[in-house]
Protein backbone atom coordinates (compact mmCIF):
# COMPACT_ATOMS: atom_id res chain seq x y z
CA UNK A 1 0.00 0.00 0.00
CA UNK A 2 1.35 3.56 -0.86
CA UNK A 3 1.46 6.17 1.49
CA UNK A 4 -0.92 8.26 -0.04
CA UNK A 5 -3.51 5.45 0.18
CA UNK A 6 -2.78 5.10 3.95
CA UNK A 7 -3.83 8.47 4.68
CA UNK A 8 -6.71 8.75 1.82
CA UNK A 9 -9.17 7.73 5.15
CA UNK A 10 -8.88 8.13 8.63
CA UNK A 11 -8.29 5.61 10.87
CA UNK A 12 -11.28 4.53 12.18
CA UNK A 13 -10.43 5.23 15.84
CA UNK A 14 -9.27 8.71 14.53
CA UNK A 15 -13.52 9.53 14.52
CA UNK A 16 -14.83 7.67 17.36
CA UNK A 17 -16.56 4.92 14.83
CA UNK A 18 -19.80 5.16 16.55
CA UNK A 19 -18.70 4.88 20.58
CA UNK A 20 -18.78 7.09 23.46
CA UNK A 21 -15.80 9.57 23.03
CA UNK A 22 -17.01 12.69 24.82
CA UNK A 23 -14.24 12.01 27.46
CA UNK A 24 -11.86 9.10 26.60
CA UNK A 25 -11.04 9.52 23.05
CA UNK A 26 -8.24 6.35 22.23
CA UNK A 27 -6.99 3.33 23.52
CA UNK A 28 -3.52 2.06 22.77
CA UNK A 29 -2.13 -0.81 23.93
CA UNK A 30 1.57 -2.18 22.81
CA UNK A 31 3.87 -4.70 23.34
CA UNK A 32 7.45 -4.94 23.22
CA UNK A 33 9.51 -8.22 22.00
CA UNK A 34 12.53 -9.16 20.84
CA UNK A 35 14.65 -11.85 19.19
CA UNK A 36 16.43 -13.96 21.68
CA UNK A 37 19.76 -14.08 19.62
CA UNK A 38 20.28 -10.90 18.55
CA UNK A 39 21.45 -7.27 19.96
CA UNK A 40 19.01 -4.84 20.57
CA UNK A 41 18.25 -2.09 17.87
CA UNK A 42 20.00 0.29 19.76
CA UNK A 43 23.15 -1.53 20.01
CA UNK A 44 23.46 -3.71 16.79
CA UNK A 45 25.75 -3.42 13.40
CA UNK A 46 23.67 -1.45 10.60
CA UNK A 47 24.27 -5.10 9.01
CA UNK A 48 22.15 -6.79 12.15
CA UNK A 49 19.48 -4.58 12.29
CA UNK A 50 18.81 -5.12 8.14
CA UNK A 51 18.77 -8.76 9.02
CA UNK A 52 16.98 -8.43 11.31
CA UNK A 53 14.43 -6.23 9.72
CA UNK A 54 14.12 -8.51 6.34
CA UNK A 55 13.07 -11.49 8.68
CA UNK A 56 10.86 -9.62 10.32
CA UNK A 57 9.16 -8.10 8.20
CA UNK A 58 8.11 -10.98 5.75
CA UNK A 59 7.12 -12.40 8.83
CA UNK A 60 4.53 -9.56 9.96
CA UNK A 61 3.37 -9.12 6.70
CA UNK A 62 1.94 -12.28 6.63
CA UNK A 63 0.07 -11.88 9.51
CA UNK A 64 -3.93 -11.81 8.36
CA UNK A 65 -4.70 -8.70 8.02
CA UNK A 66 -1.57 -7.46 7.20
CA UNK A 67 -1.14 -8.26 3.69
CA UNK A 68 -2.37 -5.52 2.05
CA UNK A 69 -1.13 -3.24 4.16
CA UNK A 70 1.36 -0.48 4.52
CA UNK A 71 4.43 -1.46 4.77
CA UNK A 72 7.95 0.58 4.47
CA UNK A 73 11.39 0.81 5.52
CA UNK A 74 11.83 4.11 6.98
CA UNK A 75 14.78 5.15 5.03
CA UNK A 76 12.22 4.97 1.99
CA UNK A 77 9.44 7.71 3.57
CA UNK A 78 10.61 11.33 3.82
CA UNK A 79 11.04 13.41 7.02
CA UNK A 80 7.56 14.62 6.39
CA UNK A 81 6.03 11.42 5.72
CA UNK A 82 7.58 9.91 8.75
CA UNK A 83 6.38 13.28 10.84
CA UNK A 84 2.69 12.74 9.40
CA UNK A 85 3.31 9.15 10.84
CA UNK A 86 4.33 10.47 14.50
CA UNK A 87 1.22 12.34 14.26
CA UNK A 88 -1.13 9.54 13.94
CA UNK A 89 0.62 7.48 16.68
CA UNK A 90 1.74 4.76 13.84
CA UNK A 91 5.34 4.87 14.43
CA UNK A 92 6.95 6.85 17.71
CA UNK A 93 9.11 9.82 17.70
CA UNK A 94 12.29 7.85 18.55
CA UNK A 95 11.25 5.69 15.28
CA UNK A 96 11.10 8.68 13.21
CA UNK A 97 14.70 9.28 13.98
CA UNK A 98 15.83 5.98 12.37
CA UNK A 99 16.51 4.70 8.51
CA UNK A 100 17.69 1.78 7.41
CA UNK A 101 17.06 -1.79 9.19
CA UNK A 102 14.10 0.27 10.80
CA UNK A 103 10.45 -0.66 9.35
CA UNK A 104 6.52 0.23 10.12
CA UNK A 105 3.73 -2.46 8.77
CA UNK A 106 0.44 -1.21 9.39
CA UNK A 107 -3.09 -2.75 8.54
CA UNK A 108 -5.46 -1.14 6.02
CA UNK A 109 -7.71 0.31 8.78
CA UNK A 110 -4.73 1.35 11.33
CA UNK A 111 -5.80 -0.21 13.72
CA UNK A 112 -2.51 -2.15 14.07
CA UNK A 113 0.87 -0.95 13.63
CA UNK A 114 3.98 -3.05 13.89
CA UNK A 115 7.99 -1.49 14.46
CA UNK A 116 10.32 -3.18 13.68
CA UNK A 117 13.89 -1.95 15.20
CA UNK A 118 12.43 0.92 17.11
CA UNK A 119 14.41 0.67 20.76
CA UNK A 120 13.17 -3.29 20.85
CA UNK A 121 13.07 -5.72 17.95
CA UNK A 122 9.52 -5.60 17.62
CA UNK A 123 6.59 -3.00 18.98
CA UNK A 124 3.03 -4.68 18.38
CA UNK A 125 0.61 -1.80 18.87
CA UNK A 126 -3.00 -1.71 18.31
CA UNK A 127 -5.35 1.33 18.82
CA UNK A 128 -9.06 1.27 19.30
CA UNK A 129 -11.47 4.31 19.99
CA UNK A 130 -12.59 5.19 23.36
CA UNK A 131 -12.12 3.34 26.51
CA UNK A 132 -11.56 -0.08 24.87
CA UNK A 133 -8.02 -1.05 26.44
CA UNK A 134 -8.91 -4.83 26.59
CA UNK A 135 -9.91 -4.89 23.04
CA UNK A 136 -6.66 -3.22 22.18
CA UNK A 137 -4.55 -5.26 23.73
CA UNK A 138 -6.81 -8.99 22.10
CA UNK A 139 -5.53 -7.79 19.07
CA UNK A 140 -2.02 -6.91 19.93
CA UNK A 141 -2.16 -10.46 21.50
CA UNK A 142 -3.74 -11.90 18.44
CA UNK A 143 -0.42 -10.87 16.22
CA UNK A 144 1.93 -11.49 19.18
CA UNK A 145 0.49 -15.16 19.68
CA UNK A 146 1.00 -16.00 15.95
CA UNK A 147 4.30 -14.59 15.39
CA UNK A 148 5.70 -16.66 18.93
CA UNK A 149 5.20 -19.61 16.56
CA UNK A 150 7.93 -18.32 14.08
CA UNK A 151 10.00 -15.96 15.85
CA UNK A 152 11.88 -17.52 18.80
CA UNK A 153 11.45 -13.96 21.32
CA UNK A 154 13.82 -13.82 24.31
CA UNK A 155 11.71 -14.79 27.17
CA UNK A 156 12.84 -15.10 31.08
CA UNK A 157 10.80 -17.28 33.04
CA UNK A 158 11.18 -14.80 36.10
CA UNK A 159 11.35 -11.63 34.22
CA UNK A 160 9.37 -12.54 31.61
CA UNK A 161 9.68 -10.68 27.74
CA UNK A 162 13.45 -9.27 28.02
CA UNK A 163 13.48 -5.58 26.28
CA UNK A 164 16.16 -3.09 25.43
CA UNK A 165 15.32 -0.96 28.60
CA UNK A 166 14.65 -2.46 32.00
CA UNK A 167 11.68 -0.03 32.66
CA UNK A 168 9.97 -2.51 29.49
CA UNK A 169 10.58 -5.62 31.14
CA UNK A 170 8.12 -8.68 31.71
CA UNK A 171 4.85 -8.32 30.39
CA UNK A 172 6.18 -5.79 27.66
CA UNK A 173 3.10 -4.07 27.88
CA UNK A 174 2.54 -0.08 27.97
CA UNK A 175 -1.31 0.96 27.85
CA UNK A 176 -2.62 3.92 27.50
CA UNK A 177 -5.54 6.28 26.77
CA UNK A 178 -5.93 9.56 25.36
CA UNK A 179 -8.64 11.95 27.32
CA UNK A 180 -10.06 15.03 26.67
CA UNK A 181 -10.11 16.81 30.12
CA UNK A 182 -11.48 20.45 29.28
CA UNK A 183 -14.03 20.74 32.73
CA UNK A 184 -11.21 19.72 34.74
CA UNK A 185 -8.56 22.33 33.45
CA UNK A 186 -11.55 25.10 33.21
CA UNK A 187 -12.34 24.58 36.92
CA UNK A 188 -8.83 24.13 37.82
CA UNK A 189 -8.95 20.61 39.09
CA UNK A 190 -6.85 19.16 36.38
CA UNK A 191 -3.63 19.72 39.23
CA UNK A 192 -4.62 17.42 41.52
CA UNK A 193 -6.09 14.71 39.76
CA UNK A 194 -3.01 14.19 37.64
CA UNK A 195 -0.84 14.40 40.99
CA UNK A 196 -3.55 11.66 42.04
CA UNK A 197 -2.65 9.43 39.24
CA UNK A 198 1.09 9.78 39.44
CA UNK A 199 0.50 8.70 43.04
CA UNK A 200 -1.52 5.69 41.53
CA UNK A 201 2.11 4.26 40.02
CA UNK A 202 0.68 5.86 36.39
CA UNK A 203 1.94 8.13 34.20
CA UNK A 204 0.22 11.41 32.97
CA UNK A 205 1.50 12.95 29.38
CA UNK A 206 0.91 15.30 26.69
CA UNK A 207 -0.24 14.70 23.12
CA UNK A 208 2.59 13.16 21.99
CA UNK A 209 4.25 10.79 25.24
CA UNK A 210 7.06 11.48 27.24
CA UNK A 211 8.24 15.03 27.41
CA UNK A 212 5.42 16.31 25.14
CA UNK A 213 3.19 19.36 26.17
CA UNK A 214 -0.43 19.42 26.93
CA UNK A 215 -2.28 21.09 24.39
CA UNK A 216 -5.81 21.28 23.34
CA UNK A 217 -6.58 19.80 26.98
CA UNK A 218 -5.45 16.24 25.72
CA UNK A 219 -3.85 13.58 28.34
CA UNK A 220 -2.44 10.81 27.93
CA UNK A 221 -2.67 8.15 31.23
CA UNK A 222 -0.51 5.14 30.68
CA UNK A 223 1.39 2.47 32.80
CA UNK A 224 4.64 2.61 34.65
CA UNK A 225 5.11 -0.91 35.76
CA UNK A 226 5.26 -4.11 33.49
CA UNK A 227 6.77 -6.31 35.90
CA UNK A 228 5.20 -8.15 38.89
CA UNK A 229 1.19 -7.45 37.62
CA UNK A 230 -0.50 -9.73 34.85
CA UNK A 231 -1.87 -7.71 31.77
CA UNK A 232 -5.08 -8.26 33.24
CA UNK A 233 -4.33 -6.64 36.35
CA UNK A 234 -2.71 -4.00 34.91
CA UNK A 235 -5.53 -3.17 32.47
CA UNK A 236 -8.00 -3.56 35.07
CA UNK A 237 -6.09 -0.79 37.23
CA UNK A 238 -5.17 1.94 34.48
CA UNK A 239 -9.37 1.02 33.38
CA UNK A 240 -10.84 1.53 36.74
CA UNK A 241 -8.49 4.48 37.03
CA UNK A 242 -9.47 6.20 33.73
CA UNK A 243 -13.00 5.30 34.22
CA UNK A 244 -12.62 7.47 37.89
CA UNK A 245 -11.18 10.13 35.63
CA UNK A 246 -13.56 10.61 33.16
CA UNK A 247 -16.63 10.38 35.55
CA UNK A 248 -14.36 13.31 37.66
CA UNK A 249 -14.53 15.32 33.80
CA UNK A 250 -17.93 14.88 33.56
CA UNK A 251 -19.52 16.00 36.73
CA UNK A 252 -17.19 19.17 36.56
CA UNK A 253 -18.63 19.54 33.37
CA UNK A 254 -22.08 19.23 34.60
CA UNK A 255 -20.93 21.47 38.08
CA UNK A 256 -19.58 24.35 35.48
CA UNK A 257 -23.03 24.58 33.59
CA UNK A 258 -24.49 25.12 36.73
CA UNK A 259 -22.33 27.30 38.83
CA UNK A 260 -20.55 28.91 35.94
CA UNK A 261 -22.72 28.46 32.86
CA UNK A 262 -21.74 31.71 31.30
CA UNK A 263 -18.45 31.29 31.55
CA UNK A 264 -18.42 28.09 29.56
CA UNK A 265 -20.71 29.77 26.76
CA UNK A 266 -18.45 32.50 26.62
CA UNK A 267 -15.28 30.48 25.89
CA UNK A 268 -16.85 28.20 23.62
CA UNK A 269 -18.60 31.21 21.92
CA UNK A 270 -14.81 32.53 21.31
CA UNK A 271 -13.48 29.76 20.15
CA UNK A 272 -16.23 29.04 17.69
CA UNK A 273 -16.02 33.03 16.75
CA UNK A 274 -12.00 32.53 16.26
CA UNK A 275 -12.44 29.48 14.65
CA UNK A 276 -15.01 30.34 11.64
CA UNK A 277 -13.18 33.48 11.11
CA UNK A 278 -8.92 33.44 11.65
CA UNK A 279 -7.15 33.52 8.67
CA UNK A 280 -3.91 32.79 10.81
CA UNK A 281 -3.84 30.28 13.31
CA UNK A 282 -1.32 27.97 14.99
CA UNK A 283 -1.17 24.65 15.78
CA UNK A 284 -1.42 25.21 19.54
CA UNK A 285 -4.36 27.85 19.06
CA UNK A 286 -6.27 25.99 17.03
CA UNK A 287 -5.62 23.00 19.37
CA UNK A 288 -7.25 24.98 22.04
CA UNK A 289 -10.25 26.46 20.15
CA UNK A 290 -11.01 22.76 18.91
CA UNK A 291 -10.69 21.40 22.32
CA UNK A 292 -13.79 23.84 23.43
CA UNK A 293 -15.67 23.74 20.46
CA UNK A 294 -15.59 19.97 21.37
CA UNK A 295 -16.74 20.21 24.53
CA UNK A 296 -19.61 22.98 22.97
CA UNK A 297 -20.98 19.53 21.28
CA UNK A 298 -20.50 17.49 23.69
CA UNK A 299 -22.97 19.78 26.20
CA UNK A 300 -24.93 19.93 23.78
CA UNK A 301 -24.57 23.86 23.11
CA UNK A 302 -23.19 23.14 19.46
CA UNK A 303 -24.50 20.81 16.68
CA UNK A 304 -23.12 16.86 17.85
CA UNK A 305 -21.62 16.61 14.36
CA UNK A 306 -18.95 19.06 15.53
CA UNK A 307 -17.43 16.43 17.46
CA UNK A 308 -16.23 14.21 14.60
CA UNK A 309 -15.13 17.64 12.41
CA UNK A 310 -13.04 18.61 15.51
CA UNK A 311 -11.48 14.91 16.04
CA UNK A 312 -10.17 14.97 12.33
CA UNK A 313 -9.22 18.65 12.93
CA UNK A 314 -6.76 17.49 15.80
CA UNK A 315 -5.15 15.62 13.40
CA UNK A 316 -5.49 16.87 9.89
CA UNK A 317 -4.14 20.51 11.26
CA UNK A 318 -0.82 19.41 12.60
CA UNK A 319 1.93 21.07 10.77
CA UNK A 320 2.96 17.30 8.66
CA UNK A 321 -0.38 16.77 8.01
CA UNK A 322 -0.71 19.93 6.71
CA UNK A 323 2.17 19.97 4.33
CA UNK A 324 1.28 16.56 3.58
CA UNK A 325 -2.41 17.56 2.35
CA UNK A 326 -0.80 20.72 0.77
CA UNK A 327 1.68 19.09 -1.42
CA UNK A 328 4.95 20.35 -0.49
CA UNK A 329 7.28 21.71 2.74
CA UNK A 330 5.73 25.15 4.08
CA UNK A 331 7.08 27.98 6.70
CA UNK A 332 5.35 28.42 9.53
CA UNK A 333 3.78 31.45 8.53
CA UNK A 334 2.32 29.39 5.24
CA UNK A 335 0.54 26.43 7.46
CA UNK A 336 -1.13 29.04 10.06
CA UNK A 337 -3.04 30.26 6.90
CA UNK A 338 -4.05 26.77 5.58
CA UNK A 339 -4.99 25.96 8.48
CA UNK A 340 -6.64 28.63 9.20
CA UNK A 341 -8.67 27.84 5.63
CA UNK A 342 -8.82 24.31 6.63
CA UNK A 343 -10.59 25.32 9.75
CA UNK A 344 -13.00 27.46 7.90
CA UNK A 345 -14.11 24.81 5.39
CA UNK A 346 -14.95 22.12 7.98
CA UNK A 347 -16.71 23.88 10.18
CA UNK A 348 -18.85 25.68 7.42
CA UNK A 349 -21.66 23.29 7.22
CA UNK A 350 -22.00 23.11 11.19
CA UNK A 351 -21.48 26.98 12.12
CA UNK A 352 -22.02 28.66 8.95
CA UNK A 353 -20.19 31.99 9.14
CA UNK A 354 -22.80 34.89 9.79
CA UNK A 355 -20.36 37.45 8.09
CA UNK A 356 -18.82 36.41 4.72
CA UNK A 357 -15.11 37.67 5.03
CA UNK A 358 -14.32 35.50 2.05
CA UNK A 359 -13.16 38.83 -0.20
CA UNK A 360 -15.58 36.73 -3.20
CA UNK A 361 -17.93 38.66 -4.68
CA UNK A 362 -20.97 37.48 -4.17
CA UNK B 1 35.78 4.78 49.96
CA UNK B 2 32.46 3.07 48.43
CA UNK B 3 31.51 -0.29 47.88
CA UNK B 4 32.25 -2.01 44.38
CA UNK B 5 28.58 -3.32 44.60
CA UNK B 6 26.20 -0.93 46.01
CA UNK B 7 27.83 2.79 46.46
CA UNK B 8 27.54 2.30 50.23
CA UNK B 9 30.58 2.49 52.44
CA UNK B 10 32.96 0.01 52.15
CA UNK B 11 34.58 -1.93 55.07
CA UNK B 12 36.06 -5.06 53.71
CA UNK B 13 39.18 -4.84 51.80
CA UNK B 14 40.77 -7.69 49.78
CA UNK B 15 43.23 -8.18 47.62
CA UNK B 16 43.97 -11.36 46.13
CA UNK B 17 46.91 -12.74 43.49
CA UNK B 18 46.21 -14.82 40.99
CA UNK B 19 48.70 -15.82 38.27
CA UNK B 20 50.97 -13.30 39.51
CA UNK B 21 48.14 -10.77 38.97
CA UNK B 22 47.50 -8.77 41.83
CA UNK B 23 43.55 -7.48 42.23
CA UNK B 24 42.05 -5.18 44.66
CA UNK B 25 38.06 -5.42 46.08
CA UNK B 26 36.47 -2.81 47.58
CA UNK B 27 33.02 -4.00 49.54
CA UNK B 28 30.47 -3.18 52.37
CA UNK B 29 29.63 -5.72 54.96
CA UNK B 30 26.28 -7.08 53.53
CA UNK B 31 27.81 -7.31 49.83
CA UNK B 32 30.45 -9.03 51.36
CA UNK B 33 28.25 -11.56 53.08
CA UNK B 34 25.77 -11.51 50.74
CA UNK B 35 29.09 -13.23 48.58
CA UNK B 36 30.20 -15.31 50.76
CA UNK B 37 32.85 -13.82 52.89
CA UNK B 38 31.98 -13.22 56.49
CA UNK B 39 35.59 -13.30 58.21
CA UNK B 40 39.03 -13.30 57.53
CA UNK B 41 39.47 -17.00 58.43
CA UNK B 42 36.87 -17.98 55.78
CA UNK B 43 39.15 -16.62 53.08
CA UNK B 44 42.42 -17.65 54.06
CA UNK B 45 40.83 -21.28 55.02
CA UNK B 46 39.80 -21.15 51.98
CA UNK B 47 39.82 -25.39 50.12
CA UNK B 48 43.01 -25.95 51.99
CA UNK B 49 42.94 -26.66 55.83
CA UNK B 50 39.09 -27.70 56.15
CA UNK B 51 38.95 -29.81 52.41
CA UNK B 52 35.86 -27.48 51.96
CA UNK B 53 35.11 -26.17 48.29
CA UNK B 54 31.84 -23.80 49.25
CA UNK B 55 33.79 -20.79 50.47
CA UNK B 56 37.11 -20.93 47.17
CA UNK B 57 33.64 -21.39 44.58
CA UNK B 58 32.38 -18.24 46.45
CA UNK B 59 35.18 -16.16 46.01
CA UNK B 60 36.16 -17.51 42.83
CA UNK B 61 32.18 -16.36 41.46
CA UNK B 62 33.22 -13.07 43.35
CA UNK B 63 36.13 -12.85 41.53
CA UNK B 64 34.31 -13.41 38.03
CA UNK B 65 31.27 -11.12 38.72
CA UNK B 66 33.25 -8.30 39.46
CA UNK B 67 35.89 -8.43 36.76
CA UNK B 68 32.91 -9.39 34.77
CA UNK B 69 32.09 -5.90 32.89
CA UNK B 70 31.71 -6.78 29.36
CA UNK B 71 28.26 -9.59 28.22
CA UNK B 72 30.16 -12.11 26.01
CA UNK B 73 27.47 -12.07 23.81
CA UNK B 74 27.41 -8.60 22.68
CA UNK B 75 30.38 -6.55 24.00
CA UNK B 76 28.09 -4.29 26.27
CA UNK B 77 29.61 -3.31 29.20
CA UNK B 78 28.45 -2.52 32.79
CA UNK B 79 29.22 0.78 32.37
CA UNK B 80 27.37 1.70 28.93
CA UNK B 81 24.30 0.42 31.18
CA UNK B 82 25.24 2.65 33.85
CA UNK B 83 25.24 5.56 31.65
CA UNK B 84 22.71 4.72 29.07
CA UNK B 85 20.08 2.55 31.18
CA UNK B 86 19.47 0.31 28.36
CA UNK B 87 21.00 -3.19 27.38
CA UNK B 88 22.92 -4.66 24.57
CA UNK B 89 21.02 -7.79 24.06
CA UNK B 90 18.96 -10.09 25.52
CA UNK B 91 21.97 -11.96 27.56
CA UNK B 92 23.10 -8.75 28.99
CA UNK B 93 20.18 -9.64 32.05
CA UNK B 94 21.93 -12.64 33.09
CA UNK B 95 25.50 -11.16 33.01
CA UNK B 96 24.28 -7.82 34.63
CA UNK B 97 21.95 -9.31 36.75
CA UNK B 98 23.22 -7.86 39.86
CA UNK B 99 23.38 -4.31 39.04
CA UNK B 100 19.42 -4.62 37.27
CA UNK B 101 17.81 -6.23 40.17
CA UNK B 102 18.99 -3.38 42.83
CA UNK B 103 17.07 -0.94 39.98
CA UNK B 104 13.96 -2.86 39.54
CA UNK B 105 12.33 -2.35 42.93
CA UNK B 106 12.21 1.55 42.11
CA UNK B 107 10.41 0.85 38.03
CA UNK B 108 8.07 -2.40 38.35
CA UNK B 109 5.26 -3.53 41.03
CA UNK B 110 7.23 -6.34 41.81
CA UNK B 111 10.26 -8.62 40.34
CA UNK B 112 8.94 -11.59 38.77
CA UNK B 113 7.18 -11.96 35.92
CA UNK B 114 3.06 -12.47 36.10
CA UNK B 115 2.01 -11.66 32.92
CA UNK B 116 1.37 -14.18 29.89
CA UNK B 117 3.85 -16.50 28.16
CA UNK B 118 3.54 -18.64 25.35
CA UNK B 119 3.07 -22.35 26.41
CA UNK B 120 6.43 -23.72 25.62
CA UNK B 121 7.99 -21.44 28.55
CA UNK B 122 4.84 -21.70 30.60
CA UNK B 123 5.39 -25.23 30.65
CA UNK B 124 9.32 -25.19 31.28
CA UNK B 125 8.86 -23.04 34.44
CA UNK B 126 5.63 -25.19 35.97
CA UNK B 127 7.93 -28.25 35.62
CA UNK B 128 11.32 -26.15 37.05
CA UNK B 129 9.13 -25.74 40.23
CA UNK B 130 7.82 -29.11 40.37
CA UNK B 131 11.07 -30.23 40.65
CA UNK B 132 12.47 -27.85 43.42
CA UNK B 133 9.58 -28.84 45.60
CA UNK B 134 10.48 -32.48 44.70
CA UNK B 135 14.13 -31.94 45.71
CA UNK B 136 13.03 -30.42 49.14
CA UNK B 137 10.73 -33.35 49.46
CA UNK B 138 13.08 -35.29 48.69
CA UNK B 139 16.13 -34.12 50.73
CA UNK B 140 13.91 -33.95 53.76
CA UNK B 141 12.87 -38.07 53.13
CA UNK B 142 16.41 -38.88 52.79
CA UNK B 143 16.71 -36.89 56.52
CA UNK B 144 14.43 -38.88 57.98
CA UNK B 145 15.62 -42.10 56.81
CA UNK B 146 12.01 -42.79 54.73
CA UNK B 147 13.90 -44.40 52.33
CA UNK B 148 10.84 -46.16 50.34
CA UNK B 149 9.41 -42.23 49.78
CA UNK B 150 12.83 -41.23 48.43
CA UNK B 151 12.74 -44.17 46.13
CA UNK B 152 9.39 -42.78 44.67
CA UNK B 153 10.40 -39.17 45.01
CA UNK B 154 13.79 -40.11 43.12
CA UNK B 155 11.71 -42.23 39.96
CA UNK B 156 8.88 -39.28 39.91
CA UNK B 157 12.26 -36.83 39.87
CA UNK B 158 13.63 -38.70 36.61
CA UNK B 159 10.28 -38.56 34.95
CA UNK B 160 10.16 -35.19 34.98
CA UNK B 161 14.07 -34.48 33.95
CA UNK B 162 12.76 -36.50 30.86
CA UNK B 163 9.77 -34.60 30.18
CA UNK B 164 12.13 -31.84 30.58
CA UNK B 165 14.49 -32.98 28.29
CA UNK B 166 11.11 -32.98 25.63
CA UNK B 167 10.28 -29.30 26.41
CA UNK B 168 13.87 -28.61 26.19
CA UNK B 169 15.05 -29.17 22.90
Amino acid sequence: MRFATLLKHPADWMTGHGEETSVVLTSRVRLARNLSKSPFPGWSRKKDREGVYLSLREKLESVPGMKDGFSHELCDLDPLQKQVLVERHLISREQAARSEGSGSVVNRKQTLSLMINEEDHLRIQAIRPSLQLKDAFKLAHAVDQRLEKVVDFAIDPTLGYLTACPTNLGTGMRASSMLHLPGLVLSDQIGPVLKGINKLGLAVRGLYGEGTESLGNLFQISNQSTLGESEGEILDRLTKVISDVALYELQARKKLMTEDSIMVRDRIGRAAGNLSYAHIITSKEALNHLSMLRLGADLTLLPADLVESCDLLFMETQPAHLQWRAGRKLEPEARDMIRAQMIREQLQSSLPPAIDLSGKES
Amino acid sequence: MKCDSCQEKATVFYTQVTEGKLRKFVLCEACAQKKGITNVDDLLMGGDMLGNSPPQTKIQDLVAELNQEDCNACGFTLDDFRKVGRLGCPECYHVFSREIEERLPSMHKGGVHKGYLPEGVAMKQALKSELACLADKLESAIGDERFEDAAMIRDQICKIEKKKGVVEP
